[in-house]
């Protein structure tokens, strides 16, 4: 345990000290000399954001039911926390027995965005643990990494000493069996390693080696023993009702991002849009029964004490069964004054009688995701709505006294001109236009329109993985190009930082040769690159410059169909010729149906079975 | 029915904000099962009321809330079920059905705390007494007072000798080389002027130019007071 009295004085001098206390309702703490297995879960952003992740909720308490196992949260530290931990010398620990992090079995981080990796780096440093796992001694913790971004882990393949690809609720488990084992025959690291990359789903760097082209591009990449798998197959979970969801969740003593109850109603997403990433590596969908997720909301209500349900998943409006689920919910919790929201809600799936029956309780303003300006870009990516369902959507909310829109865009989409950019702003100036086409008595609130722009970062596993990224100038250009035309009071426009997505699509698609890099940028100060205050692009640039790495080649090229990816190596399910199929139809402008309605042939069917896929 | 409760805010629970406890009684209310009644319209709050914002850092012996009910429930029933629900910095000690109209928040004018600290530029505790009786025998004791206003920041002078009350000190332990003082003071509270304990703090260092450490400094809150024709008592 770190030093107490070191601890009571740092929590005086730092902003939000419940951040890191622990101590909330539903926390689990063990005793650490009665277990066998020490697990730290780690997230590499603040608390706040952490805890919202649902992930960080299942893997803590299916780790934690098993009797011999402690699994315990750290978070990355804010600044000022971390300032004050280096003054006093206490080093990262966990939330529940604070427990320095070097004296678990392993710390498994979760890769939700590819900005946090200089946390991740952070963090392994203010642990006390090596950053590069080849120097990490017999007796260091095992350094593990999961989660979306881990379906390419190549940039931090030197940092992470094994990851484990798609769902973790059985692997995980697996994973500590066999540690188990390697722990009371007291086996080498290496012989651990070597063991784990048996487990289905999991991915040990160090056993592979990359082989490079004159141009840079990769020429092969193979194991370097035998028995290591070539590829690598995604775990996930057949049946949803039969698989472990908590019944409780730690109640956090600060507001977080999310601060309600995540009831996951399926997994996957049938829409197939062609930017997505999710969309695909999530695949195939697999629902929840009502049944069932009527009584995780009973256990959760009661174990939590939670005001808000959240229906959760990659497109909630999709879920079959929704009508009765929400119904349900409603009729249950209602005088309780529990609220349910749809976190995602699109334009064609936009259900009337649901919005009105969930706005009974609480209202909050609406969001849709158009993400094109145009019908033609739409098709081009997939987004299969059009300006009429938008209108169906906008008038009814408008109707029903909303006056907050939100519409979300993407900028630099492929194919994209200067009309599709400008198709934003028209989109934007027709829901004005509806708001005060209303009869003046019938106008109910203050409209406010915001139309959002990201910019368009090119993922593995999409159709778009070989599409090079617009420029920075570039993006600057069509942000310009908006920010010019739109001209209204009542209609917002906020963009994001071209030179984030740069670095996001750098690191996206970038291979293992970017570690050093990532170092060095950490090094020179680079944390939170999430957060736009503490983003500086200049020392990535240096940090670049200073190891070699030319970020245009991973950001900007477009790549080769036969070019071999850094993600290669890894199987999700949907192959790569359907992938192709979809870049090639994209460029044509050619829809591709929502595979609910008949399979579209992603490949996914012929690994794994299950949800809409049987 | 209106519920007048008393509890503790103490330990690592003194770092939770005053929204943070809101939130989390919000929540514990919900598990218990307590009969809680709530506000109308689109966003349905609980209604129940803290007496008097604790700062942040802060911990306390003796917090008050107000809440209502919609149906009677037992004493005994309400403190179990609540104390079972809440973190162990928190606890209830009393409730008692009340049929004031009156506001917890209005009525509380005084609190009082003990401060610990350790002082640089002072031998004693005792050294401290004697400074501090003739430091409150001056007619007004100016701080300065950053308001916010929308963006702007005014800074304002303010006299708070008015809101000052009874102020006892001793020495915690007197082997430690750096003694570690222990002060006891009153401070008004409530609507009718206020005074927080860390703006009185920096207001005698600066007068005394004592030299405290801010590292060493503890407050805690030892209770709330009514004041009913000029007499000081608690407000359950």
């Amino acid at each position: 345990m770190i030093d107490i009295n070191k601890f009571d004085k740092v929590l005086k001098k730092v902003e939000k000290p419940a951040r890191y206390i622990g101590m909330e309702k539903n926390s689990i703490k063990k005793d650490l000399n009665k277990v066998k297995v020490k697990f730290a879960f780690a997230f590499p952003d603040i608390y706040e954001v952490g805890m919202s992740h649902l992930g960080l909720h299942i893997l803590y308490n299916l780790i934690n039911n098993e009797e011999d196992i402690a699994c315990e949260r750290v978070f990355a530290p804010w600044i000022d926390m971390e300032e004050e931990m280096k003054k006093e010398n206490i080093p990262l620990y966990t939330l529940e027995n604070k427990e320095p992090i070097s004296n678990f079995d392993f710390v498994g981080f979760t890769l939700q965005y590819e900005m946090s990796y200089t946390n991740i780096i952070n963090m392994l440093h203010l642990g006390g643990i090596p950053i590069l796992s080849k120097d990490r001694k017999e007796g260091a913790p095992f350094v593990i990494a999961g989660g979306p971004c881990g379906y390419n882990p190549e940039p931090i393949a030197d940092i992470i000493d094994f990851f484990v690809i798609g769902e973790g609720e059985e692997v995980t488990l697996e994973i500590l069996e066999r540690y188990k084992e390697f722990k009371e025959k007291k086996s080498s690291r290496l012989d651990f390693l070597k063991e784990a990359s048996k487990i289905e789903g999991v991915y040990v760097p160090e056993l592979y080696q990359v082989y490079y082209k004159e141009d840079g591009t990769i020429d092969r990449m193979e194991p370097i023993i035998e028995g290591v798998p070539k590829t690598i197959k995604k775990r996930i979970i057949k049946d949803l009702d039969k698989t472990f969801f908590p019944s409780k969740l730690i109640v956090p003593y600060i507001e977080t991002v999310h601060d309600r109850i995540p009831l996951e109603i399926f997994r996957g997403c049938t829409r197939g849009c062609r930017f997505c990433q999710a969309g695909m590596i999530y695949r195939p969908v697999r629902e929840k029964s009502v049944d069932n997720l009527l009584e995780t909301a009973e256990k959760l209500v009661k174990s939590t004490g939670y005001e808000n349900i959240s229906l959760t998943s990659l497109s909630s409006c999709d879920y079959s069964q929704l009508q009765l689920l929400v119904s349900e919910l409603m009729n249950r919790y209602e005088k309780d004054k529990i609220g349910v929201s749809l976190p995602s809600l699109r334009l064609d799936s936009f259900s009337l009688g649901i919005l009105k029956e969930i706005e009974k309780v609480r209202k909050s303003g609406l969001t849709f995701a158009p993400e094109a300006g145009s019908q033609r870009l739409r098709d081009v990516i997939n987004k299969g709505i059009t300006e009429e369902d938008l209108t169906t959507a906008v008038s009814y909310a408008f109707s029903e006294g909303w006056s907050t829109i939100k519409l979300y865009f993407m900028i630099g989409l492929p194919t994209e001109t200067d009309e599709d950019v400008l198709g934003i702003k028209d989109l934007g100036y027709m829901v004005k236009d509806m708001f005060f086409n209303q009869p003046k008595d019938k106008r109910k609130g203050n409209l406010k329109v915001t139309l959002s722009a990201a910019c368009f970062v090119p993922k593995p596993f999409t159709p778009f993985q070989w599409v090079g990224q617009d420029s920075i100038d570039e993006f600057n250009r069509k942000i310009n190009l908006l920010r010019n035309n739109i001209r209204d009071k009542k209609v917002t426009f906020n963009y994001h930082d071209p030179k984030l997505s740069y670095l996001e699509a750098v690191l996206a698609r970038g291979d293992r040769r970017l570690s050093k890099a990532l170092i060095k940028a950490w090094e020179k100060g680079c944390k939170f690159d999430g957060w736009s205050e503490k983003f500086d692009f200049d020392k990535w640039i240096e940090a670049f410059n200073e190891t070699g790495i030319d970020g245009d080649f991973y950001a900007l090229r477009d790549r080769n169909i036969e070019e071999v990816l850094p993600w290669d190596f890894i199987d999700p399910g949907v192959t790569k010729e359907y992938l192709i199929s979809e870049y090639k139809k994209a460029k044509k402008e050619e829809l591709t149906r929502d595979c609910r309605l008949g399979c579209t042939g992603c490949g996914v069917n012929k690994c794994f079975t299950g949800g809409v896929c049987r | 029915m209106n519920l007048r409760v008393k509890f503790t805010k103490e330990n690592y629970l003194k770092y939770i904000s005053h929204l943070d406890l809101m939130r989390l009684f919000q929540r514990a209310f919900r598990r218990g099962n307590i009969p809680i009644k709530y506000s109308e319209g689109f966003n349905p709050q609980p209604k129940f009321s803290i007496a008097n914002p604790l700062a942040l850092g802060i911990a306390s012996a003796q917090e008050y809330m107000d809440i209502e009910l919609n149906e009677n429930i037992p004493i005994e029933d309400f403190i179990k079920r609540m104390n079972q629900e809440l973190p162990q910095g928190i606890r209830i000690l009393d409730a008692k059905y009340i049929e004031e109209s009156k506001s917890i928040s209005s009525l509380i004018s005084w609190s009082y705390y003990e401060i610990k600290f350790k002082a640089n530029n002072i031998k004693d505790s005792e050294e401290l007494d004697k400074l501090v009786k003739s430091w409150l025998k001056e007619d007004r004791i100016m701080i300065k007072k950053v308001k916010h206003k929308g963006k702007k920041a005014i800074e304002k002078d303010q006299d708070i000798r008015p809101l000052i009350g009874n102020i006892i000190i001793s020495s915690q332990s007197p082997l430690a080389s750096l003694q570690l003082i222990n002060l006891n003071c009153l401070l008004k509270a409530g609507d009718n002027g206020n005074l927080k304990p860390t703006d009185f703090i920096d207001a005698m260092d600066g007068y005394l130019n004592i030299g405290i450490d801010f590292n060493t400094l503890n407050i805690k809150r030892l209770g709330l007071f009514v004041e009913r024709e000029g007499k000081i008592e608690p407000p359950m």
